[in-house]
């Protein structure tokens, strides 16, 4: 009697354990039920969950020992990781495929979680053509892009060694979005070019927080109101960290128009 | 400098600022040359639209439902979810810029002491945002289209039990 209770509480944890990778990495409602579902059903549970931004709770039944169990499970801070999305996805389907139990499902949920991401010296140049990337389709020349370059590699790098000291993730947008707009402000007067605004406007924009906001407006069309709405929100208070740094380093270098 | 030319430095920077941004995301290695063309055909669609003249909203929503349709087959093809491909070659139409200008304006209006000057300042905050507002409802109503249109195969999906919808 005691360990088939112990078996449907490990399931849970594991289900548990997958939502929270899943939504930590940045994957939208819908999304995430299609994945549970698909692990639940192939360890005969029925799990019902409700997702929030940081905190879940599960509610599993086990079809074959017939035990109910409720779990609760605090969710650490979101970092973007599609890397984690499409290794669970994948693990969904070839587990649907070769009816994996629920050892070998264990096994490789603990395999994914151990991902890397890229090497930040790769994540830096990468993000850095983008800023300039960006630059080019607001309409700046290669001066200005050369501008948002440095710009955006500060700017990331400071975001980096805040975010490694786990200071709070708004402070930290913010500290990076001022440290990128200081700098290309300064670089406005050595090297203007032509449109020396646009390099401060896109200098920032990396650090716009695309994932939430996109999620936040498909949540809401597929139902999930609430989640949606705290997802716009916690994207919102990025944008405004953001606003407030450029706003401070605009009144400093005493620059009217943007 | 000609159309033409402009067009396809754009084209080749939107692809770049997408792959730049899969990066970040750590989009796998495998899936990076997908990424980078999706972003970059999505950004010819959005351009040569602006060109001639159909709103930021509207071209926006036509080059989102591109990357949302295009998604599909790839992720087949590729083995994961269409959301890995989708949301890192949109991310370069996300409107940061009327974003921030929106709260830019906010903090103007909060400092102003010239109160001619305050309806112009309100009238562009109002612009901004609305603007911000449905360039993100577009963006996410384009990606998930085919999730919306051909929805059977979803909800077959969602279904557990017979008698019973999850949530």
């Amino acid at each position: 009697m005691d360990s088939s209770e112990n078996i449907s509480e490990k399931k849970a944890e594991v289900i548990l354990k997958i939502t929270s990778l899943l939504m930590t990495s940045g994957a939208n409602t819908n999304r995430i039920l299609l994945i549970i579902n698909k692990f639940a059903e192939l360890m005969n549970t029925d799990a019902q969950v409700f997702i929030n931004h940081k905190a879940l709770i599960i509610s599993l039944f086990d079809t074959e020992t017939g035990f109910k169990t409720t779990q609760v499970k605090r969710l650490p801070n979101h970092i973007v990781n599609f890397d984690i999305i499409s290794a669970l996805s994948r693990a969904g389907l070839k587990a649907q495929k070769e009816s994996w139990n629920f050892d070998k499902i264990k096994e490789e949920i603990n395999r994914i979680e151990k991902f890397k991401h890229y090497p930040r010296i790769i994540t830096l140049v990468a993000v850095s053509f983008a800023g300039a990337g960006f630059c080019n389709l607001f309409g700046g020349d290669y001066v200005n892009m050369a501008a948002t370059f440095i710009a955006t590699f500060i700017g990331l790098f400071v975001r980096q060694e805040a975010v490694k000291r786990a200071y709070n993730p708004y402070l930290s947008t913010s500290t990076g979005a001022f440290f990128a707009a200081f700098f290309a402000s300064a670089a406005m007067t050595f090297m203007p070019g032509t449109n020396p605004e646009m390099a401060l406007a896109t200098s920032v924009l990396f650090l716009i927080p695309g994932v939430p906001l996109v999620n936040s407006f498909t949540d809401m069309i597929d139902g999930y109101i609430i989640t949606g709405f705290v997802r716009f929100i916690n994207g919102l208070l990025f944008v405004i960290a953001i606003a407030l740094s450029l706003f401070i380093v605009m009144y400093i270098f005493g620059i009217q128009k943007l | 400098m000609n159309i033409e030319i402009s067009i396809i430095e754009k084209i080749i920077w939107s692809g770049i600022a997408a792959t730049g941004f899969a990066i970040l995301f750590n989009v796998p290695k495998r899936l990076l040359i997908s990424v980078f063309s999706i972003g970059a055909i999505a950004g010819f669609i959005k351009f040569t639209l602006l060109l001639n003249e159909t709103g930021i909203i509207f071209s926006t929503l036509l080059a989102a439902s591109f990357v949302g349709f295009s998604s599909i087959p790839i992720a087949r093809y590729k083995h994961t979810s269409p959301f890995v491909v989708s949301i890192p070659s949109i991310i370069p139409m996300i409107p940061g810029y009327f974003g921030y200008k929106t709260l830019l304006g906010i903090m103007k209006l909060a400092m102003s002491k010239n109160t001619t000057l305050e309806g112009e300042i309100l009238m562009s905050v109002l612009h901004n945002g609305l603007n911000m507002t449905f360039v993100l409802a577009s963006i996410s109503i384009g990606v998930s289209l085919p999730w919306l249109l051909f929805r059977e195969k979803g909800l077959k999906k969602i279904k557990l039990t017979d008698n019973e919808n999850l949530i």
